[in-house]
């Protein structure tokens, strides 16, 4: 394995003398593993510091792993108390110019909304990965996609955070980077949202160094404690997550409301396939969408116009592609392993367009591509 | 049978512990060494131990679609409840492999299943091997009614997972090997209706 140094990245403020080890990370390498493995391994490729946690399935061995590779490379790791304290450390992180993030599920992901709200008032770069559980409360272990709203919206605010949906263990080890990047880039924060079925399998996969592909890595920049006499030497850093007016607060969410809005084009991804003349168009996101994309497959085979479309970012929605694709559509059919939760996104998106909507709403429970293929059919026929 | 496109599905279940995983995971392994598309993923639970256990295993050569499915081609259960468990996972098309020594009742056997074939591998492992590599001779046997991975490349893949242990008691690979390579015979003569069979195979359809 050629190792490649962490000093080839030397416009990293944040590289130091602990953090010299060489990445791990071989300029191109195809292993097996599960999900939670892959994060620890994307984490250390994107030049994570530090990742704070509290334990939940499925997302533990997310910080086994971490804790595993993290003092091979000077990276740290800090165990808190729950996952109010994981979220507030990671603020403390970022604020202290370092590439931190969390990894939590379920009940966990609801106490990281309130840390998570504080990071989108403070535009904070927090990253945290989510690998949903049944819900509500403690239900399973197991896997869900029923903390999409939660996730896009769960704060008490307006919902400036960007979230990606991932289908598999590529897409989790790619965006995994990404997201370092986009939260640095853009300064909000940035979910990456799996599940526990991409937590606990193991599939093939490529981990790379990112610089190895000339790819970009953002570097962090300290909040407090830069150098110089505030007010005299640089502008003083107003970090403020409380507001004494009523318009004070209203500027201040107006700027991060144009802010959020300019950057949400650069950000909006999305896959689809077979859309252009599909007679029904399946809505589906994450590890779903792979169910989704089978079913096509097999009712193209049988001659059936079907497409999919697969939001990326469920926030920023990537709306205007969606409108696109539905307009062209008689009919959409929705698949979740919840009930209604993107169900909900897609509607808003599409507000104002007529075309008939179907779901196929399963939650808590994994969808097969089988039962999509019978509920197209249906609605087909 | 199978066309290009199509992996073969396989569902390994037993009682935790019966090391249900570890033979799905090593024959994930084996195929991945292969170069060859695979997915495994554990039906997992808040219990610690105990209860029924369940692998997923996909393995083809285009990637895999979803984790889970609905219809297996390999159905193998180790135990009784590991049977009933599982019957949902059996269609026509399917193979049912089960442990001779699981009081299954006729009635909780699928029905619909293509075969049904009874292997005694507790029995074998008890008898000329060692309690301990059951699992072992029942990946042996899943190779045996597949085909889908190599008896060198699953070796491989088993060295990777144990070869840690067998460093330190050489035997116990020698065990392991054996264990595996009796696996795939027993299958054999479940499958030709050998006279040393002591497993029973009925047709269906």
């Amino acid at each position: 394995m050629t190792g490649l140094s962490e000093s080839t990245s030397a416009n990293r403020p944040a590289a130091r003398a602990g953090s010299s080890a060489t990445i791990p990370v071989p300029g191109e390498k195809r292993v097996f593993m599960t999900g939670n493995e892959v994060v620890a391994w994307a984490a250390i490729a994107a030049r994570a510091d530090i990742m704070y946690g509290y334990p939940i399935t499925p997302q533990n061995e997310v910080m086994h792993y971490w804790t595993r590779l993290a003092p091979k490379f000077g990276k740290e790791f800090l165990q808190t108390e729950d996952e109010l304290a994981a979220g507030f450390t990671t603020i403390g992180g970022v604020l202290a110019g370092k590439k931190a993030f969390t990894a939590t599920a379920g009940p966990g992901n609801i106490l990281m909304q309130e840390p998570a709200s504080m990071a989108e008032m403070m535009r904070l770069p927090v990253v945290v990965v989510i690998m949903q559980r049944g819900g509500p409360s403690t239900a399973t272990v197991i896997y869900s996609q029923q903390e999409v709203i939660l996730t896009t919206f769960g704060g008490n605010g307006e919902g400036f955070r960007i979230v990606y949906s991932t289908s598999g263990l590529q897409e989790l080890y790619d965006y995994t980077i990404k997201a370092f990047n986009t939260a640095w880039r853009y300064r909000f924060p940035v979910f990456v949202l799996a599940d526990g079925y991409q937590a606990k399998m193991r599939e093939p996969l490529t981990i790379y160094d990112p610089l190895a592909r000339g790819m970009e890595l953002v570097p962090p920049e300290q909040y407090v404690g830069r150098p110089g006499m505030p007010g005299v030497d640089r502008p003083p850093g107003h970090y403020r997550n409380t507001y004494n007016t009523e318009e004070e607060l209203y500027e201040i969410l107006q700027g991060h409301v144009q802010e959020y809005e300019r950057v949400a084009p650069e950000i909006m991804e999305h896959e689809s396939l077979e859309t252009e003349d599909a007679d029904l168009l399946i809505i589906a996101h994450g590890v779903v969408g792979r169910a989704a994309k089978q079913a096509v497959e097999q009712l193209r085979e049988e001659g059936l116009k079907v497409g999919c479309f697969r939001p990326v970012t469920l926030r920023p929605l990537s709306a205007g592609a969606l409108r696109d694709a539905v307009s062209r559509a008689k009919r959409i059919l929705v698949v979740e392993s919840a009930y209604g939760q993107l169900g909900k996104l897609v509607r808003d998106a599409l507000c104002g367009l007529v075309v008939e909507m179907f779901s196929l709403y399963k939650p808590g429970v994994g969808v097969t591509p089988e039962e999509v293929v019978i509920r197209s059919k249906e609605l087909i026929a | 049978m199978k066309t290009k496109k199509k992996p073969l599905k396989i569902v390994v279940a037993g009682e935790g512990g019966q090391g249900v995983q570890a033979i799905a995971e090593i024959l994930a392994e084996a195929a991945y060494e292969e170069g060859r598309q695979a997915l495994y993923i554990p039906n997992f639970g808040v219990e610690q131990r105990g209860g029924v256990s369940i692998a997923f295993l996909q393995i083809g050569d285009q990637p895999i679609g979803a984790p889970k499915f609905e219809t297996a081609d390999i159905v193998v259960a180790l135990n009784a409840r590991a049977v009933l468990r599982t019957r949902q996972y059996a269609g026509r098309q399917t193979i049912l492999v089960y442990d001779n020594l699981a009081e299954v009742k006729g009635e909780d056997l699928p029905r619909q299943a293509a075969r049904i074939l009874s292997i005694p591998a507790l029995e074998t492992a008890k008898r000329e091997l060692h309690p301990r590599v059951f699992n072992v001779l029942i990946l042996g046997a899943v190779i045996g009614a597949t085909g889908v991975v190599t008896l060198d490349n699953t070796k491989k893949a088993l060295e990777k997972r144990l070869g840690y242990k067998f460093e330190h008691d050489p035997k116990l690979r020698e065990l392991n090997h054996r264990a595996l390579e009796r696996g795939v015979e027993l299958l054999g003569q479940v499958i030709q209706g050998g006279k040393e069979q002591s497993g029973e195979l009925r047709a269906h359809n």
